[in-house]
């Protein structure tokens, strides 16, 4: 928001250095983000923060800077040289929303030449930007501007009966406002009506009907004060922004109104000539309060003890008078406390809480920014030990990336929404029933639904990699995946991981990784949280036939994995996983969970391999889990050596070669003792899987 | 081995002597594994060796020499037995030069790496956050990223039809949770410091790292970004402590000797508030594009908490007092790892994110 340097001059006596001026107002809370002389003047761009609607005007942000310089903040001028007759006599006001508008003050001016203003009132609201329009008008910006205050000035021959109601609109009822758009208003919306028809927008924008313009002699000038929410329903609603809306939005003070009237009137009068008529009709909702009742206590010791630092009882006392607290020294505690009511342009600001009282922390604040931060000594709270342990949510966070990246993936983080074609994608590995939860109001179709699954993203960056001549891609997020069953929303945890493409020294030892590279950091993940992992085959969408599974912990589905299905794709083919870590476990942390760990026999191990014959469509799994079940007496371990596929072999069988290894605790066990148990062993994994010729 | 072809009964133990060491001799020059082997079995072969044959014509020596030819046969043992031995040693050591000669290899030659991931840039910033925090004694705290109004905003002191909701374009969703309630996007991780109000008493010192979600697709913005918010609630905690512990935070973030300046600002859920700046990480304070020649760049938000947010939470603000803060950890990463563009950080080019190996 745009100041002039010039302008607030006339409120307050500023320091020499333009630069003293920034950087108080910043120190204060009112963050001067760009500085540009113009001319003899300096323009100041100030951030004044929605909380502070009372500094949004020359007079307000003077206030400011007279309290902090410890100087006085000289008034404008109101009080007008008044004619006989009286305002009363000549216009009616009807608050007919007294809740959309508690206080309304009309003052008149008849009479009045409507021509261009001097070049002292261009030049003020040319430096901030604003477009001189005539003299009538320009006052009424200039008072926003100064007082804060929006006004309007009314052509009065245009407002029927002389009559101001102020009453929400019709549906459907239609208003051409100043910048000459129709516009179709709803009940929601606040007007200014005349006897017959909307004449304004209440608080956002003026009639064009009823504009002052060249050959106006009298003049309707409004003064009031409107709801800030009913503003902003209505400015939102007609999709305007005007410096009165913005003003209105964030909390007009509500007593100010006669006194910008006044001023206003004044400036006319000065300007365009005419006779401001006697009084002002300021109607007033039943209980309208133009000052704060709410009180509240400021006690120094308090403060002090929330602040941490120490203040001076007569310093804080001037300080809360300069910003417009009445403060009456509590009886209890001379000097160091005191009973505080807040001036009306804090109002919204200082809203009281549930027993009534203004929050003493609203109160803290005003000396605190005024204090300066930098005055207030840093200390470390006197809290010891800790809040609490990593959750076991947060370390299975950890070792899962861990893990992942020791495997030597990649970690990506990609937007939690993506397409709809995306969704489809995968929707058939979503949970059963379940639908995309749609964003209201999303950026573009690209991010119109919340992912279902990690995993189209990961492949849109694996084939964005692959596109870039990357030869090898090893991708896994950890992210939300989100999805609706009827109206319900459920929002879980995943981890993915994709691969493809070759690694290794292609001059020495180039490896192509397939499913079984994914497979290996699946089940090493497993392993690294405790939790017994089994995949069992399935055929998937969108998955190559015949290469894809389900995984499951315990009976439940968790995820799956395979090898995607690109179509006709040009790349090296991709590999992906996902599962849902919920039901996984978190490996071993401070005694929520063990693992025992099988020490190794100090004694020779004795091994044994063998060889059998069975058919292709055997899986493995069944192999492994026929010893498992017939586990001899001894065996330290067993796997898969060998698969053979070839000369020798009937078609339509493999020979697969197992390794075997035994171990006794206490001893070395003989060969024959080996012998005897795998002799067992393989006749019965013989008779049940060997190949039938 | 060959020789001048005179047999051993023609010389005299000088002779041999002397025929042994140019033997030996030219075995040395050789390097030949195999004519040591030769020369060992013709001088001590067990059968035809020449030590054996001296030795085995002992009885046609007569007996008063015999006690002087003894000997003599004895020192030309010795002596062969110890060239030998020198040879051999000699031998072996230049077939060990020999065999290193061999491996000889090109250590320029690139290694086989072994798989090595990476974390990304904005986790491992949130890690080191934590980490910090961690030593300061807080725990990490976390909720849902589809939130509800309330816990979004109106518990943030954010009231309906406010002006301060205009600075957090809001994503809504389809679908409501599981109390029924219309869910959003969450703006911020605020509203995990709610929950943790709700269902903790003080003291609670926690952290709240998490992506947040605004209406926002620019080249400076991305409508997701990561943020790590603050929260301590206790009797008698003061604004110096919310100072001390940024202050502390910060020096650790960046470096001890960073400036941490505070300035009064606003938030509907602190008060008083602060802006926080440090030292500009581009120029260190002499003033660059970056900072717009200020020499400071805003880092985060912070206050004690609003009374208001305290007594929606069922925490007596007359009683305890917090603080609270938070920042963007995606220009942190940025900053970092000189990483220009915050887009970048969401493209998941594996050329980059491996430069920054675990």
């Amino acid at each position: 928001m745009l100041f002039s340097r010039n302008w607030l001059g006339d409120y307050v006596e500023l320091p020499e250095d333009p630069r003293q001026l920034a950087d108080g107002l910043t120190a204060v809370g009112m963050a001067v983000e760009g500085e540009e002389a113009r001319g003899d003047d300096v323009l100041l761009d100030v951030d004044v923060t929605t909380n502070r609607p009372d500094c949004m005007c020359h007079l307000g942000l003077a206030r400011e800077v007279a309290v902090q310089r410890g100087v006085e903040l000289q008034h404008p001028q109101g009080d007008p040289e008044e004619a006989d007759e009286a305002a009363a006599d000549v216009i009616s006001v009807e608050l007919a929303d007294p809740e959309g508008c508690p206080r309304y003050v009309a003052r008149v001016i008849r009479g009045v030449s409507v021509g261009e203003s001097p070049d002292w009132l261009k030049e003020r609201l040319e430096a901030i930007g604003l477009r001189p329009i005539n003299n009538v008008v320009d006052v009424t910006n200039f008072v926003l501007w100064e007082m804060g205050q929006p006004l309007h000035a009314f052509d009065l021959d245009e407002v029927a009966g002389n009559r101001v109601v102020v009453r929400r609109a019709e549906d459907g009822e239609k208003l051409t406002t100043l910048d000459g758009e129709e516009r179709e208003l709803s009940s929601r919306v606040l007007v200014i009506a005349d006897g017959e028809r909307a004449v304004a927008l209440a608080g956002v924008m003026g009639g064009l009907d009823s504009e002052v313009a060249e050959g106006t002699t009298d003049v309707l000038l409004e003064s009031a004060h409107f709801d800030r929410r009913r503003v902003r329903l209505g400015a939102g609603e007609l999709g305007i922004h005007t410096d009165a809306s913005h003003r209105f939005e964030r909390g007009a003070d509500p007593g100010v109104c006669r006194r910008a009237a006044d001023r206003a009137a004044r400036l006319i009068a000065e300007l365009a000539g005419g006779r401001v008529l006697a009084g002002a009709v300021d109607a007033q909702a039943e209980g309208f309060e133009e000052k704060h009742t709410a009180h509240g206590r400021l006690d120094l010791a308090r403060l002090e003890g929330f602040a941490g630092t120490d203040l001076e009882a007569g310093q804080v006392e001037s300080w809360m008078r300069g910003l417009g607290f009445e403060m009456t020294p509590d009886g209890a505690a001379e000097g160091t406390a005191w009973d505080v009511t807040a001036p009306s342009w804090r109002l919204y600001d200082m809203e009281p809480g549930p027993d009534g009282k203004i929050y003493e922390q609203d109160l803290y604040e005003e000396v605190l920014r005024l204090h300066g931060y930098d005055g207030i000594e840093a200390t470390l709270p006197g809290l010891t030990g800790s809040d609490g342990p990593r959750t076991p949510e947060q370390v299975r966070r950890d070792r899962m990336r861990d893990h992942l990246a020791a495997c030597g993936y990649a970690e990506a983080v990609n937007y939690a929404f993506h397409s709809r074609d995306m969704d489809a994608s995968t929707a058939h590995l979503a949970p059963a029933g379940s639908e995309p939860v749609e964003l209201t109001n999303p950026l573009s179709e690209l991010y119109s639904v919340l992912r279902r699954s990690l995993v189209p993203n990961l492949l849109a960056n694996a084939a964005f990699n692959r596109r870039r001549g990357v030869e090898s891609v090893r991708l896994f997020e950890v992210g939300h995946v989100f999805w609706r069953e009827g109206k319900r929303v459920e929002e879980r945890e995943a981890i993915s991981f994709v691969c493809g493409g070759t690694v290794g020294n292609p001059w020495d030892r180039p490896l192509e990784l397939d499913l079984f590279d994914l497979k290996g950091v699946l089940e090493t993940l497993g392993e690294v949280l405790e939790t017994e992992i089994q995949v069992r085959a399935a055929d998937l969408a969108g998955i190559v036939a015949g290469a894809g599974a389900e995984i499951l912990v315990g009976d439940e589905v968790v995820g799956w994995l395979g090898h995607v299905d690109e179509g006709d794709s040009d790349g090296y083919s991709l590999y992906a996983a996902e599962l849902r870590t919920e039901r996984l476990g978190i490996g071993v942390m401070g005694g929520t969970a063990q693992a025992q760990v099988r020490v190794p026999s100090r004694f020779p191990t004795v091994e044994a391999d063998y060889t059998l014959t069975h058919a292709a469509s055997v899986p493995w799994a069944d192999v492994a889990a026929a010893v498992e079940a017939d586990r001899p007496e001894g065996l330290a371990g067993f796997g898969l050596k060998d698969r053979y596929q070839g000369k020798g072999v009937p078609d339509g069988a493999v020979n697969t070669t197992l390794w075997f290894l035994y171990s006794h605790p206490e001893r070395t066990l003989t060969q024959d003792e080996v012998n005897e148990r795998q002799s067992a062993l393989t006749a019965g994994l013989e008779s049940r899987f060997g190949w039938q010729s | 081995m060959a020789d001048s072809g005179s047999s051993i009964d023609d010389l005299s133990l000088d002779q041999l002597r002397e025929r042994f060491a140019s033997q030996a001799d030219s075995v040395a020059a050789s390097g030949d594994r195999d004519a040591w082997e030769e020369l060992r079995l013709d001088w001590l072969g067990r059968k035809k060796g020449t030590v054996r044959q001296l030795l085995a014509r002992m009885k046609d020596v007569p007996p008063e020499k015999r006690r002087d030819w003894g000997q003599g046969v004895n020192a030309l043992k010795q002596q062969v037995e110890t060239r030998l031995e020198e040879l051999d040693e000699a031998l072996t050591a230049g077939e060990v030069a020999a065999a290193h000669a061999a491996a000889a290899v090109d250590v320029t030659l690139p290694g086989r790496r072994p798989a090595v991931g990476s974390i990304h840039p904005i986790t491992r910033v949130i890690r080191e956050m934590e980490q910090i925090f961690s030593e300061l004694g807080y725990s990490v705290a976390e909720g849902p990223e589809a939130e509800d109004d309330d816990h979004n905003f109106e518990a943030l002191n954010f009231p309906a039809d406010h002006p301060a909701r205009d600075t957090q374009d809001t994503f809504f969703l389809q679908g409501e949770s599981a109390g029924g309630d219309p869910l959003l996007l969450r703006t911020h991780t605020s509203p995990v410091q709610i929950r943790t109000m709700r269902e903790r008493k003080p003291p609670i010192r926690v952290i709240c790292p998490g992506r947040v979600f605004r209406f926002d697709n620019d080249l400076r913005h991305s409508p997701m970004f990561h943020q790590v918010e603050g929260l301590a609630v206790a009797e008698g905690l003061t604004f110096g402590d919310l100072k001390g512990t940024l202050d502390a935070f910060l020096k650790r973030l960046f470096h001890p000797g960073v400036g941490v300046r505070l300035r009064p600002s606003y938030f509907p859920f602190t008060e008083p508030s602060a802006e926080v700046d440090v030292t500009c990480q581009n120029c260190q304070g002499s003033g660059c594009a970056v900072c717009s020649n200020t020499g400071w760049m805003e880092i985060l938000g912070a206050g004690m908490v609003d009374p208001r947010v305290l007594d929606g939470c069922g925490i007596d603000p007359s009683v305890y007092s917090g603080f609270a803060f938070g920042m963007g950890v995606d220009r942190v990463a940025m900053n970092r790892y000189g990483i220009p563009n915050i887009r970048i950080l969401f493209d998941n080019d594996e050329r980059l994110l491996r430069q920054i190996a675990v």
